[in-house]
């Protein structure tokens, strides 16, 4: 996968991987806050969950 | 071979190189620093919890920073760099902190962008450990977190946008100062901590039937102790964030007057060193006197900037002195259970250090352009606005939240321990019992054996 928005340094701005595909990165965002979010609702469940047992 | 003189131009561009990398080497490891704040409040927090209960408040507490930092990314830094004129966003001016900007990332032409959002997002962990330990041994950990994110990513850096930014509201309006962040960071948090406190209730045990206060003692002292002395040392990185790096000119506060690292260097020591003081005077003890160091730079952290040391020594132990007492008062008083102190410590800490400033600090003037000088009322009118930023939306979200049933861990799994039901290990699983079931002896009053 060639994520490189550079072909030299000579130059370069931002060279972070896809900085010249705004769709990837869309995408990429997009699942790091559905990572973030859903880690929060694992946790909402797991504590239901657990908790069945003690009220 | 022939040796050829640099031109003036090659001298220019070395020297302003020379100070960009200093500036991030600079910040980078007041950032570092920053962690052992982070290290402290763990131990601090394990430290103050019942042994059926250490390994719950760390995760917890690891956690919080966890969550900080994707959140500080995704929206956190663009609310500093919009929101300095109060709830009007300024989109342009933001543009650098959207997620997708090209400057927050790898990049070339911007050394700053990822340092100074380094450097915020440990201020932002540190507001939200502030609460953390506050909500010990009786909050969900999914609420908990929920809250966290909204204090550590939404609410406290409301506040600095608008009194710890160069052009922020209060000090182009009011003229407020506050070098050490008193406000936005200690007030804010303390003050989010006392309303969630108030819906989250007392742990079990925590207040007799006729009202008696019962202490609850956490299961290792000298680990709380300690922790507490690594976020004195964590605070110095804090402080130094608290710097402008300018490369070849003088040092800068946050909203652009001048300051040195000596000036600083002075009282925060003098007021560390009050605050011990303080608090030994009227408690003896060593959690306190460790807290106290806390409450007195919290109190001189406006000024650390301009203080006359003795001043910022004194101002040091009023806080130290005040904070166990706010604590006492608060817990007889309202039987609010603020397990660590975190609002008599860094709310009215804080309080104390904006508003003692406008008291011995008046007159100082400000740089930006059509702000007043320093004064009382601008500082005081300052602090009840970082009061109700921090005391809002952590009393009306734990209120919705408590009202859901969704704040607090049932009875059952309270008396057993969030070890045993949440985490599910042990502390210390070769030593001591680290929960007890409902009805038996609670883990802290069994003696310990090798």
């Amino acid at each position: 996968m060639n994520s490189s928005p550079i072909t030299t340094w000579e130059g370069a701005e931002a060279y972070f991987t896809f900085a010249d595909s705004p769709t990837a990165m869309m995408v990429i965002l997009a699942l790091a806050v559905a990572a973030t979010v859903g880690a929060v609702v694992a946790s909402v469940l797991h504590e239901n969950h657990t908790y069945i047992d003690y009220k | 071979m022939e040796q050829t003189a640099p031109t003036l131009a090659e001298l220019q561009t070395l020297i302003e190189m020379t100070g960009t990398i200093n500036m991030e080497v600079f910040y980078w490891w007041c950032t570092g620093l920053m962690v052992i704040i982070h290290a402290g409040f763990l131990a601090y927090e394990m430290g103050a919890s019942r042994l059926k209960n250490a390994l719950a408040s760390g995760v917890k507490n690891i956690l919080a920073f966890a969550f900080i930092i994707p959140t500080f990314f995704f929206f956190g830094w663009w609310i500093y760099l919009a929101m300095y004129n109060g709830f009007t966003p300024d989109y342009e001016a933001a543009a650098a902190g959207l997620p997708w900007s090209s400057n927050m990332g790898p990049n070339l032409t911007d050394n700053a962008s990822g340092i100074f959002w380094g450097a915020f997002v440990l201020f932002a962990a540190t507001t939200a450990s502030i609460f953390s330990g506050a909500v010990i041994e009786r909050i969900r950990m999914s609420s908990f977190l929920i809250l966290a994110i909204i204090l550590g990513s939404v609410v406290w850096i409301l506040g600095a946008a608008w009194g710890w930014h160069p052009t922020g509201w209060l000090t182009v309006e009011w003229g407020f100062h506050d070098f050490g962040a008193a406000g936005c960071v200690h007030m804010v948090a303390g003050f989010f901590a006392l309303g969630v406190t108030i819906n989250l209730g007392p742990r079990i045990g925590r207040f007799l039937a006729d009202g008696t206060v019962v202490d609850i003692k956490g299961h290792s002292m000298p680990m709380t102790i300690i922790g507490l002395m690594l976020i004195i040392v964590g605070f110095f990185g804090f402080l130094g964030g608290c710097i402008i790096y300018a490369g070849s000119a003088q040092w800068t506060t946050i909203f652009g007057t001048p300051v040195t690292l000596s000036a600083v260097s002075f009282n925060t020591l003098m007021a560390f060193s009050g605050g011990i003081i303080g608090a030994y005077f009227v408690t003896r003890q060593p959690f306190w006197m460790m807290s106290g160091a806390l409450a007195g730079i919290f109190s001189a952290a406006p000024g650390l900037d301009l203080y006359y040391p003795p001043l910022a020594f004194l101002l040091g132990i009023t806080g130290g002195v005040v904070a166990p007492l706010a604590d006492k008062f608060i817990t007889h008083k309202f039987k609010v259970d603020d397990a660590v102190g975190a609002f008599a410590v860094h709310g009215v800490g804080g309080l104390i250090g904006i508003v003692g400033l406008g008291i011995f600090a008046s007159g100082f003037p400000n740089v930006v352009e059509g702000a007043p000088d320093v004064s009382f009322t601008g500082q005081l009118m300052s602090a009840g606005v970082m009061a109700l930023l921090g005391f809002v939306p952590g009393f009306g979200l734990s209120y919705v939240m408590a009202k859901m049933n969704f704040l607090r861990v049932p009875p059952k799994a309270e008396e057993m321990g969030l070890d045993i039901v949440e985490v599910p290990l042990q502390a210390y699983p070769e030593s001591v019992p680290a929960y007890s079931a409902p009805g038996e002896l609670p883990a802290t009053k069994v003696t310990a054996t090798a």
